[in-house]
C-alpha cells in the first residue's frame, strides 16, 4: 500500500533576476550571451528545486533600459518558466529597477513566511537614474533587507562600486568572492556565475548543506551562508581565443 | 555543468596499474563532482574534490586512507575503494589548476533514487518498505558505531532508497572518522545537526550520529521534520539565525509530552499529525526519548541497537486493513481502528515464536532473530514469508525460505512435510517445526469484528 498521501511543509524561495538591458548590451553579443546563460542554467536549477523539497523555487525578472519593466512578472515555478530573449536598447534605468523588485518584496504581495529572497544584478555599466533613491527604497522592505544579493559585472565598463553598494559591504579580505561583483569577462565564465548563483545559492537558502568548521565559508548574505564560488574550469573552447568584454 | 575532469578521456592515476576512463558525470555539489568510470571493464563512480574544499579540510585525505583500510561497516555504504591522484602524464587533462584527487567507489545503481524523492512525496512506496529502509538505516550505522566510527553528516542528501525493496545506499562517506578522534571540518548539515554541535558546544560523534539518525528516520517514517511545529510558523524568515534558535538554542519536538509550545499545526503540518499516529507506542517512545531528554543529553538518546529492534517488532506487526488494505502496526490485543479508513481491525492469526511473534499478513517474514536469542535483528535472510493464497488472497499461508525441509502438524496431530520453497496454508496448522525453532500458529479467541 502507499505510504500515506501527505504533503510535505514547504516555503517559497523567491529568486529574481535584475538584468541590464541597455544599448551597450548589443555589443559584442553580450544580450545574447545573458539569455543564453539564463536558458542554459534552468535545467539545473529545476534540479536544485527538486532535490529541495522544503522550498518551492519561483522566478521572475525585471529588465530594464530607459525604464525598468516586468520581464517575467509572475513569480514562476521553475520547472515551468520559459526564457524569453531580452533585446538591448536604451539606457540604464537601473534605480527605477530596484524600485519595482521594492514594491515586489512588500508583504503583500509577498508571503508572510517564506526562504531568504535571492537578488541577482546583472549589468554592464552606469545607472543613469537615481541609483541611490532606488537602493534605499529597497533596503527599507523587511524581505529586501533578508535577500542574499548577488551582482555579476559584464565587461570592463560595469560600475563596481555601484554593484557593491547593492550587495552591501565589502569583506574584509582579499580576493573573488561573492560579496564582491563577480566579473565575467566572457560568456564561458558569465554562464558559470549564472548558473552558480541559480544552483548552489539557491541550494543554499532553501536547504542548509553541509557545515564545515575550520575555515568559515564565505562571509553570510542575508543571513545565509553562501557556497564557493565554482572552480575557475580551464574551458577546452577558450584555446580559440575567446570574447573579451 | 563544468566538468573537471573530461568526459570520455582516458586518464591514468598512481597507483592503478590500468587507465580509467571517464564515461559520463554524474552530479556536483558543494565538495566536488561525481563521475561514472569504467576501470578494467568494471563500472564504478569517482568522486573528484574541488580545491577549495580540499583545502578547507586538512584531514581529508588521511580519512580516506583510513577509512580504505578499514573496509565497509556493511553493503548498505558506497565506501571508498581507493584514493587517486593523476598521474604526470594525465595531469595535464584535468581542467582546474591545482592539485586535486579523488576516490573510487562502487557505483550506485539506477534503481536507488535520493531520499529526497521520498521526502517530496514523488516516489511510489509503501508503508513496508519505508520502515524496512529504517531499520537498514539504523543497521548501517549499528555496525559504523560498532566499529568504533561515526559519520558525522547524516541527511537527506547522502541517503538513496530502492523502493521496491527498502533497501538503502549511504554515500558520501568522506568524512567518516574514528569516533573521538577529532580531525575532520565537516560540522553537519542544519536541520539534521545535534543541538550541542550546533552551538559550538561540541564536535560531531558518534552520540551526535544518534541524533542526526533519528531526525531521518523522523523524517522518513512521518515526511516532516520532528522540530517543525509552531515555533517555526512563527518565524518569517527561515534563514541561519532563526535555524539555529530552531534547532540549537531553543529545540522542542513536536510531539513532545509535556512541553506543547511546537505542537504541529493541523494545516501546515498535517502530514505529521497523519503519519505519526500510524506507528506503534514503543517505536515513537524511541522518537520522545531522543528529542526530548535526550535532546540536551547526548548519551540519553536511543542507540542504533533499540532502533534496530523497534523498526523490526513493528513490521512484524504489519497488518493489512480488511477494509481499505492499508499497512496497520498497532500493537496486539488493544481494539484498534484502521489508521486510514476508521474500520475496527480483526484480531490477526499470530505466529508464535521463541523470540517475539509475527502477525501472519501477506510478506511479513521470519528471520533467524526470531529463533535465537544470540542472533542481532536481520532482515536480509529470511527463513520464511506469509504468502497469499493465488487464487483467495484471504487465505494466507507460510512459504520455507531455509535450505531445510519443515514438519508441518495440524491440530489432531499430524504432520506434513514442507520442503524448501514450499508452502503451508496457515488455516489448517497448529504448528510447525523447523531446524531453527517451532512456529506456533495462534488464532484469534474470539470471532473477529469483520467476520
Ligand atoms: N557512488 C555514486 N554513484 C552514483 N552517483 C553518485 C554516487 N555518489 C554520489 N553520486 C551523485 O553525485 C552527485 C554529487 O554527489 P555528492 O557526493 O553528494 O556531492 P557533494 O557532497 O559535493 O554535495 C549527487 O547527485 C549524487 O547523487
Ligand atoms: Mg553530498
Amino acid at each position: 500500500m502507499p505510504f500515506p498521501d501527505v504533503k510535505l511543509a514547504n516555503r517559497p524561495l523567491h529568486f529574481l533576476y535584475l538584468c541590464d538591458c541597455s544599448g551597450s548590451m548589443a555589443a559584442s553579443g553580450k544580450m545574447q550571451a545573458l539569455n543564453q546563460a539564463i536558458r542554459q542554467s534552468l535545467p539545473g536549477m529545476a534540479a536544485v528545486a527538486r532535490d529541495n523539497p522544503e522550498a518551492r523555487v519561483l522566478v521572475r525578472a525585471v529588465r530594464f533600459a530607459d525604464h525598468a519593466a516586468w520581464h517575467i512578472e509572475a513569480p514562476t515555478p521553475v520547472e515551468q518558466l520559459e526564457w524569453r530573449d531580452l533585446q538591448a536598447g536604451g539606457i540604464t534605468a537601473m534605480g527605477e529597477a530596484l524600485k519595482l523588485v521594492a514594491a515586489a518584496l512588500q508583504t503583500p504581495p509577498m508571503e508572510v513566511r517564506a526562504l531568504p529572497p535571492v537578488l541577482v544584478l546583472i549589468s554592464d555599466g552606469q545607472p543613469t537614474d537615481d541609483f541611490s533613491a532606488g537602493l534605499e527604497s529597497l533596503l527599507r522592505v523587511p524581505w529586501a533587507q533578508k535577500s542574499v544579493r548577488l551582482a555579476i559585472a559584464l565587461g570592463h565598463d560595469a560600475d563596481l562600486e555601484v554593484l557593491q553598494r547593492f550587495i552591501g559591504s565589502e569583506p574584509a579580505t582579499a580576493g573573488r568572492s561573492p560579496r564582491r561583483p563577480l566579473q565575467a569577462s566572457n560568456a564561458t565564465s558569465l554562464a558559470q556565475y549564472i548558473q552558480w548563483a541559480s544552483t548552489a545559492v539557491v541550494g543554499a537558502a532553501s536547504m542548509p548543506a553541509s557545515r564545515v568548521s575550520e575555515t568559515p565559508l564565505e562571509p553570510a548574505a542575508g543571513n545565509i551562508p553562501l557556497p564557493d564560488l565554482p572552480p575557475t574550469v580551464l574551458d577546452p573552447t577558450d584555446d580559440v581565443g575567446p570574447l573579451v568584454w | 555543468m563544468n566538468w573537471i575532469l573530461p568526459e570520455g578521456a582516458w586518464l591514468g592515476f598512481e597507483g592503478l596499474a590500468a587507465p580509467l576512463q571517464i564515461i559520463r558525470g554524474l552530479g556536483g555539489g558543494t565538495q566536488g563532482q561525481v563521475y561514472e568510470v569504467e576501470l578494467e571493464g568494471e563500472r564504478l563512480a569517482l568522486k573528484w574534490y574541488l580545491p577549495a574544499c580540499i583545502a578547507r579540510d586538512g584531514g581529508l585525505e588521511q580519512r580516506l586512507v583510513a577509512s580504505i583500510r578499514t573496509t565497509a561497516p556493511n553493503d548498505d555504504f558506497l565506501w571508498p575503494i581507493a584514493l587517486l591522484r593523476a598521474s604526470p602524464a594525465s595531469r595535464p587533462l584535468i581542467r582546474i589548476r591545482q592539485e586535486s584527487f579523488g576516490y573510487l567507489m562502487p557505483l550506485r545503481p539506477p534503481a536507488y533514487v535520493g531520499a529526497s524523492e521520498h521526502a517530496a512525496g514523488r516516489l511510489a512506496i509503501g508503508l513496508r518498505q519505508v520502515l524496512r529502509a529504517c531499520f537498514c538505516l539504523s543497521d548501517a550505522f549499528h555496525a559504523l558505531h560498532l566499529a568504533g566510527l561515526c559519520y558525522k553528516d547524516v541527511s537527506l542528501g547522502n541517503l538513496f532508497l530502492e523502493p521496491g525493496s527498502g533497501s538503502i545506499l549511504i554515500c558520501d562517506n568522506d568524512n567518516v572518522a574514528v569516533d573521538g578522534a577529532d580531525h575532520g571540518a565537516v560540522l553537519g548539515t542544519p536541520g539534521f545537526m545535534a543541538p550541542e554541535v550546533l552551538l559550538g558546544q561540541a564536535r560531531p560523534g558518534a552520540d551526535s550520529d544518534l541524533f542526526s539518525l533519528a531526525v531521518l528516520l523522523f523524517r522518513l517514517l512521518t515526511r516532516h521534520d520532528p522540530l517543525k511545529g509552531q515555533m517555526e510558523l512563527a518565524i518569517r524568515c527561515l534563514d541561519e539565525p532563526a535555524r539555529r534558535r530552531l534547532c540549537g538554542e531553543d529545540p522542542v519536538f513536536i510531539f513532545d509530552p509535556v512541553d506543547a509550545r511546537n505542537r504541529p499545526d493541523p494545516i501546515e503540518h498535517a502530514a505529521a499529525l497523519i503519519t505519526w499516529p500510524i506507528y506503534p507506542r514503543p517505536l515513537q517512545a524511541l522518537f520522545v526519548q531522543t528529542f526530548c531528554r535526550g535532546m540536551k543529553q547526548p548519551s540519553r538518546r536511543a542507540l542504533t541497537g533499540q532502533w534496530k529492534q523497534e523498526l523490526a517488532r513493528t513490521l512484524d506487526r504489519r497488518a493489512l486493513c480488511p477494509a481499505c488494505d492499508q499497512e496497520n502496526f498497532q500493537a496486539s490485543g488493544a481494539q484498534a481502528l484502521c489508521w486510514s479508513c476508521a474500520s475496527p481491525l480483526p484480531e490477526p492469526i499470530t505466529l508464535s515464536l521463541p523470540r517475539g511473534a509475527v502477525v501472519a499478513g501477506p510478506d511479513n517474514e521470519l528471520h533467524l532473530h526470531h529463533f535465537d536469542a544470540l542472533a542481532g535483528e536481520d532482515l536480509r535472510r529470511p527463513l520464511a514469508r506469509v504468502v497469499a493464497h493465488p487464487q483467495d488472497h484471504r487465505r494466507l499461508g507460510l512459504r520455507n525460505l531455509s535450505t531445510a525441509a519443515w514438519s508441518a502438524e495440524a491440530p489432531d496431530g499430524r504432520a506434513q512435510p514442507v520442503q524448501p520453497g514450499e508452502s503451508c496454508s496457515l488455516a489448517a496448522l497448529a504448528r510447525i517445526h523447523t531446524p531453527e525453532g517451532p512456529i506456533a500458529v495462534q488464532r484469534p479467541t474470539r470471532p473477529s469484528p469483520a467476520a
